[in-house]
């Protein structure tokens, strides 16, 4: 607890002495983050009751820059890490800091560096702190842009594991070309693009298989056209044999495909978007798997959902063999004036593949099949509504791992928010899931009361009336000003996965108060 | 907890700094073509709203919605510009464009895939707006309740 009183007054000291600082010129900006659960003990659900009784996750980030130079550091504390959060740590550390100079045309970077290649596939390095990843770098990055159509760009590391540092080198180069900008066969709106990276990771091997390679290597090729309505990008990715606990050490190589198009113009769009992918887990270290040290990312390429029961049956993608797709539309219907219609239709459809070797050789398991259509309407300037109808298929076999059945679900939300005042709200959210299968139905709802722009207050409910009949009931709220949220939340919290942008993690059942604090300050 | 009031009492009184000088992050336009935010801020004494936002951020899309629906009226009282800066992953940001123009959003759309900008400016959560004015950051707020959009209209006036 002394800690976290401490963390708490390093953040505010620092804000105190930002306002002291003269004006010597330059950018000074920092964050602050902090995450705290208190647990109790909670049976009925099996609730997680950690040693302390107590889970913190805090984290402070200044920056600084002044012309082409800028400098930054992260310090982490876990006062232990919060139930569920990959890693059972209890340690504060002084973990990123940079320092990069930035003229026109050339950046260099020495320290951790966050960057990505294409869309990923081949090579990203970020932070999500609720998922619990931070791969960032820490080497030297330099990028160039020799001539207005080409950029460059080098990097050579470490990656970051938790509070160490893998035990690897990541090296890769990537190049970025835009034809468009090299003659005058395209009309001004169109622009055409090419890239190709390289990507590769050396760890030690002392073991006794001479088909383990210390050093793995990926190389990718990105092609992307985008005119004034239209856009297709393709992508695709080659990668070594790369034996790993996470591919069952798999000898085979690696590969995927990734393509995208959209169509857009006033008032509607469409998106389509197919992507097959063998093999392609990539990792600093071959014995990590999870969240440990990514080189790459493969998040779902599925709708995100925003509902209590929506996040129940989440797709994870599949890694070692997954082939499939989804399609968006999007479009208004303006109606009477102020009172639009906005539609979105989405269909998601996943599976394996039947030969490993072959992308384009659909297998006969389905993974996930998700399809929605969400329909928000203004009535007037004070009243609107959300009403959404989800179909789903989820191979929880698959996706979670063990022997299940696959479920079948049919959910509806209908949330609607009224503005009884300019500056006070009350929203309504309730909400069914209807499965015969797993944990059978579950319905929600959510009280929401909105006091702008700085309080607002919940009560939620998720109830399982299908088989369990456990309620899992929150009650919080918070308080915003400017840069700066104070959260509080008293409630159950249900086990299952827990995932953001695409990439997942297991989190335990656990009951208690939540306390979240951000803020960002700057001068 | 009487400690921890205290010193939440005290960082949120706190006044927000002005910046004398923003990073020049690259960011790209929805055509993948790469532009330094800094450059795409108005010039002289019109103001630049700038709104974080992701395709899967419920309050972000109400938020942009109200104030979309609101631009009209709001255009003829004080000129201004409004970025509107996706901080969708690889996950989602290809379907930014058509989710924008099937929304009939009236912005310039950005898309900050990498969260470079996000961390250059310190933001940790969206929706995340702010104005920028002469190169100032006069107005910040984080998170989105019904009505948080007449605080900004309201300094937009006053500027």
């Amino acid at each position: 607890m002394k800690k976290i009183y401490g963390v708490l007054l390093l953040t505010c000291f620092c804000r105190l002495a930002y306002a002291q600082l003269p004006d010597v010129g330059g950018h000074l900006s920092g964050s602050f983050e902090s995450y705290t659960q208190f647990y109790q003990p909670d049976k009925k659900i099996n609730a997680v009751l950690p040693q302390d009784r107590v889970g913190s996750n805090n984290y402070l980030k200044l920056d600084y820059n002044i012309g082409a130079f800028s400098a930054g550091l992260q310090y982490e504390a876990y006062l232990p890490s919060i139930a569920g959060y990959p890693y059972d740590i209890k340690k504060s550390k002084l973990i990123n800091r940079y320092f990069k100079y930035a003229p026109k045309n050339f950046s260099i970077q020495v320290g951790d560096f966050y960057d990505q290649f294409g869309s990923g596939l081949i090579f990203r390095a970020y932070e999500n702190r609720q998922i619990g990843i931070n791969n960032a770098v820490e080497g030297v990055h330099i990028a160039v842009k020799p001539f207005p159509f080409l950029n460059l760009k080098a990097l050579y590391g470490n990656q970051r594991k938790v509070f160490e540092r893998a035990n690897s080198i990541v090296r890769g180069i990537d190049g970025e070309i835009d034809f468009s900008k090299i003659g005058s066969f395209l009309n001004g709106s169109t622009r055409l693009s090419g890239g190709f990276s390289f990507v590769s990771r050396n760890q030690e091997y002392t073991g006794p298989d001479p088909e383990i390679n210390a050093t793995v290597n990926a190389i990718s090729g990105r092609l992307g056209i985008s005119g004034s309505t239209a856009s297709l990008d393709v992508e695709y990715v080659q990668k070594g044999s790369d034996p790993s606990v996470s591919n069952n050490n798999d000898k085979t190589t690696g590969k995927a495909l990734l393509i995208n198009g959209t169509y857009a113009k006033s008032n509607f769009g469409a998106n389509l978007t197919l992507r097959s992918i063998e093999n392609l887990d990539f990792r600093g270290e071959r014995g990590e798997t999870g969240t440990s040290v990514p080189v790459n990312f493969i998040p779902a390429l599925t709708r995100q959902h925003d509902y209590l029961t929506t996040n129940i049956y989440v797709y994870a993608a599949q890694a070692f063999a997954e082939t499939g797709g989804q399609l968006d539309f999007f479009f208004t219907i303006k109606g009477d004036e102020g009172k639009p219609s906005r539609i979105a239709i989405n269909v998601a459809h996943y599976r394996g593949l039947n030969d490993n070797d072959d992308l384009f050789s659909p297998g006969k398991q389905t993974y996930y099949n998700d399809a929605n259509i969400d329909w928000r309407k203004t009535w007037s300037k004070t009243f609107s509504t959300n009403l959404s109808y989800y179909n789903i298929f989820y191979n929880k076999s698959v996706v979670e791992g063990g022997l299940h059945d696959n479920v079948k679900a049919n959910i509806v939300v209908l949330s609607a928010l009224y503005k009884y005042a300019k500056r006070k709200s009350i929203r309504y959210e309730i909400q069914n899931l209807f499965t015969k299968q797993d944990d059978g139905n579950w319905f929600a709802s959510v009280l929401e009361l909105g006091f702008a722009p700085k309080y607002s207050v919940y009560l939620s409910d998720l109830y399982n009336y299908g088989v369990t009949k456990i309620h899992y009931p929150n009650l919080g709220g918070s308080y915003t000003n400017g840069g700066s949220r104070f959260s509080l939340s008293y409630g159950r919290q249900r086990a299952g996965l827990f995932c953001v942008g695409g990439i997942c993690r297991y989190v335990p059942a656990a009951t208690g108060i939540t306390a979240t604090l951000t803020t960002t300050f700057s001068k | 907890m009487y400690k921890i009031l205290t010193f939440l009492t005290l960082c949120f009184n706190l006044p927000c700094m002005a910046q004398s000088e923003l990073p020049a992050v690259k960011i790209k336009e929805l055509s993948g073509k790469e532009v330094a935010f800094n450059t795409l801020l108005a010039n002289g004494d019109t103001a630049t709203v700038i709104s974080f936002w992701a395709t899967w951020c419920l309050p972000c899309i109400t938020e942009l919605e109200t104030i979309n629906d609101d631009l009209p009226g709001l255009k003829k009282a004080t000129p201004f510009k409004i970025l509107a800066i996706s901080v969708d992953d690889a996950r989602t940001t290809p379907k930014v464009r058509s989710f924008a123009a099937g929304k009939g959003w009236d912005f310039d759309f950005y898309t900050d895939a990498n969260g470079d900008l996000k961390r250059a400016l310190n933001i940790n959560d969206i929706p995340y707006v702010m104005i920028i004015k002469k190169g100032i950051i006069v107005y910040q707020h984080t998170g989105y309740v019904p009505g948080n959009e007449e605080e900004l209209y309201d300094k937009l006036k006053s500027l």
